[in-house]
């Protein structure tokens, strides 16, 4: 029965190191991954600088064998990534992930960008979903980015609180996918400005791209219903010019219309939620005398999966296999040739 | 301890497994495929790219347009197009058989496996349009109803804004009326859109004022078992693996998400001769001593929402927390 090499390669963290996902087209029986920066340094703390991971259910989820410099050493001591002291490690991950388990938090501030207060082992750039925030009720059930991401709290980068009339006083959270199952994906609308060409604000670090069609569901309750199709003139679909990380700017001139407000609080649960804005295809153009094509991004754009299944959850960290700032981690993937260990991939 | 004296009785001879195959198998389970009904359904060439191209040119403007008898004309007008693009996909699934199953299993083995994978072929795609629906549509949370949740239990009032957002985008019903008959207790129901929902949804569908059960529609004929019911302007079709998410309401209840759409709000685009393909390799293809055979089935999928303005939704919780 042979054992095949389905995947390998190499990632280099960024600055803030964050969790990596590695697409397995196959599935996988066996998972290595290799600290090549680390290798070659002696740490005042240790690192990990080889992880391993067995199929057939050997390691449960975030879990596997951690290879572990010893401090100011080259000597290795082996042992599981759950084995005390802890640390994160891999997570095979066969279907699309449900919410994690919920968080309760203390606090989300009415400022702009929005703070969470919550004790979490989130990372950069993970994506949550807050609900039953109490004195916040307006934002229960919405999806939000991450950043400035601490064991305390993290920032809503996506949604200016400022104007709220309280702050949250307690809430809950959950960890859920990155990425949706199909891309490109609705988003939620936190603001949108009166301009002659708005800029519209979104919950989430967004891929759309300019030239992008998109169209509004805005409830009444959140004022600006002129963005809806049917109260278009035309029903043409709105047509991104610009984005930013959580920005997208339109081709429409708001000046005119109702203010966008998020609604109060106090009107959960029979308040209208949410505005949300969705993928209506794109209108590129093409221009004959330079032969250039602008506002299509031929990756973006394109209805497709968005998240390969299965992958492996390889986790950020000095004691963890993805490794820390500017690492290179190098990984492979292996597999029983016929059949799987794990029975089904 | 004791040993065996080599003399056997009914006492403690082992007895031979006591078990002969049934003449039949017993069923699968299989979900409702609910999710590709209703979709447009297009189809790729080979040698042509992965990515399909659908088209619409937006309608004109209604503006102006007078003449004023000055000779002048009024402004062309540039048409737009926009293109809704879909990238194709590939899936497939394989069943290894050790020779031994083959040979010593009954015959129907290697015919229930191609079945076996026929049916994941099918459920796989109903799936992978769920998927579409649920992450590139928007929803509205429902807020009629009394559970006190947000978003709530469905109710008429959530489904009559939906109806009313299709209708203002002029979006046309799928499904043609079925006339009234003298059936005693049954009443005619009106062209329609389609909703999809969970199974788990049911109990409180059938408390939404005006429901129409499927048992009362006047004709039974060409009615598909999937649906469940009428409800204003939808009929709704139920399947256990309709979309949910667990835990995120404001009491961290299941949230469902009910798709509602006419008619061109959605595709499927199938890569030609790559719909269905179910093969076998023989054993002798994959092993020295020719142990191993392997029956597999794959095909190629693309899937886009082709008009955002004539999809639309709800996301609901149930009456009783699930």
């Amino acid at each position: 029965m042979a054992f095949t090499l389905v995947t390998q390669g190499t990632f280099t963290q960024p600055a803030t190191a964050v969790n990596q996902i590695i697409p397995l087209p196959s599935g996988a029986d066996y998972f290595v991954t290799t600290n090549l920066t680390q290798m070659a340094t002696t740490q005042g703390t240790g690192r990990v600088v080889r992880g391993e991971w067995y199929g057939g259910g050997l390691f449960a989820d975030n879990d596997g064998l951690r290879w572990k410099k010893t401090n100011s050493s080259s000597a290795i001591n082996i042992d599981k990534f759950s084995t005390s002291t802890a640390s994160n490690g891999f997570t095979y991950v066969r279907t699309y992930p449900n919410p994690e388990a919920a968080l309760t938090g203390t606090t989300i501030t009415a400022a702009n960008p929005a703070v969470a207060t919550v004790t979490n082992t989130y990372s950069e750039g993970d994506t949550v979903v807050i609900y039953n925030a109490v004195g916040m009720q307006q934002i229960s059930g919405m999806t939000f980015t991450i950043s400035s991401v601490s064991s305390a709290g993290f920032s809503l980068v996506g949604l200016d609180a400022s104007a709220f009339t309280t702050p949250a006083t307690a809430f809950s959270v959950r960890r859920v996918a990155t990425a949706a199952r199909v891309k490109p994906q609705f988003y939620y609308v936190t603001s949108v400005t009166h301009a002659a060409q708005a800029v519209v604000t979104l919950s989430q670090a967004h891929d759309y791209v300019v030239g992008q069609a998109i169209e509004f569901m805005v409830p009444g309750s959140f004022g600006m219903v002129q963005l809806n199709n049917y109260y278009q003139g035309q029903s043409k679909p709105v047509i991104i010019t610009a984005v930013g990380t959580y920005t997208i700017t339109v081709n429409l001139n708001t000046s005119g219309y109702t203010a966008f407000a998020m609604p109060a609080s106090s009107g959960s649960p029979t308040t209208q939620l949410f505005a949300t804005v969705a993928p209506a295809g794109q209108q590129a153009t093409f221009n004959p005398i330079t032969n250039v094509t602008t506002g299509y991004n031929f990756t973006s754009v394109p209805f497709r999966s968005g998240l390969f299944i299965p992958y492996m959850y390889v986790y950020s960290g000095d004691q963890s296999p993805g490794g820390s700032a500017s690492d290179v981690i190098a990984y492979q993937a292996y597999k029983m040739e016929t059949g799987t260990i794990n029975g089904s991939p | 301890m004791t040993f065996s004296t080599g003399i056997t009785g009914i006492q403690n001879m082992a007895p031979e497994l006591p078990v002969q195959a049934s003449e039949d198998l017993l069923s699968t389970p299989q979900f409702n495929l609910i999710h590709s009904f209703g979709v447009d359904l297009h189809h790729a060439e080979s040698y042509v790219g992965k990515t399909t191209r659908m088209s619409r040119f937006e309608r004109l403007s209604t503006d102006g347009g007078q003449l004023d008898g000055s000779g002048i004309d009024p402004a062309a007008e540039v048409p737009v197009r926009t293109d809704i693009d879909a990238t194709m996909e590939i899936y497939a699934k394989s069943i290894v058989t050790n020779e031994q199953v083959v040979l010593w299993e009954n015959s129907k083995t290697l015919t229930k496996f191609t079945a076996l994978l026929g049916q994941w072929l099918r459920e796989k795609e109903d799936l992978l349009m769920r998927d579409l629906f649920s992450s590139s549509v928007s929803y509205i949370n429902c807020t009629g109803g009394l559970n006190g949740d947000q978003p709530s239990n469905i109710s008429l009032n959530d489904v009559n804004n939906i109806e009313n957002i299709l209708l203002g985008n002029d979006a046309r019903s799928m499904l043609t009326d079925l006339e009234a008959t003298r059936r005693i207790g049954t009443a005619g129901v009106r062209d329609a859109f389609i909703a999809l929902a969970n199974t788990n949804l049911c109990a409180d569908l059938q408390k939404v004022q005006g429901v129409l059960l499927k048992s009362a529609y006047p004709t039974q004929e060409g009615i598909r078992p999937e649906e469940y019911c009428s409800i204003s302007r939808f009929r709704f079709f139920v399947s256990s693996k309709a979309a949910k998410t667990p835990g995120i309401s404001l009491r961290g209840n299941t949230i469902y998400t009910i798709p509602m759409y006419g008619l061109e709000a959605a595709a499927k685009i199938e890569q030609n001769n790559y719909t269905a393909v179910i093969g076998y390799r023989p054993p002798w293809v994959v092993s020295a001593v020719a142990q191993n055979s392997q029956l597999y089935a794959k095909f190629a999928i693309a899937r886009a929402i082709t008009n955002q303005n004539w999809i639309s939704g709800l996301n609901a919780t149930t009456f009783t927390a699930s």
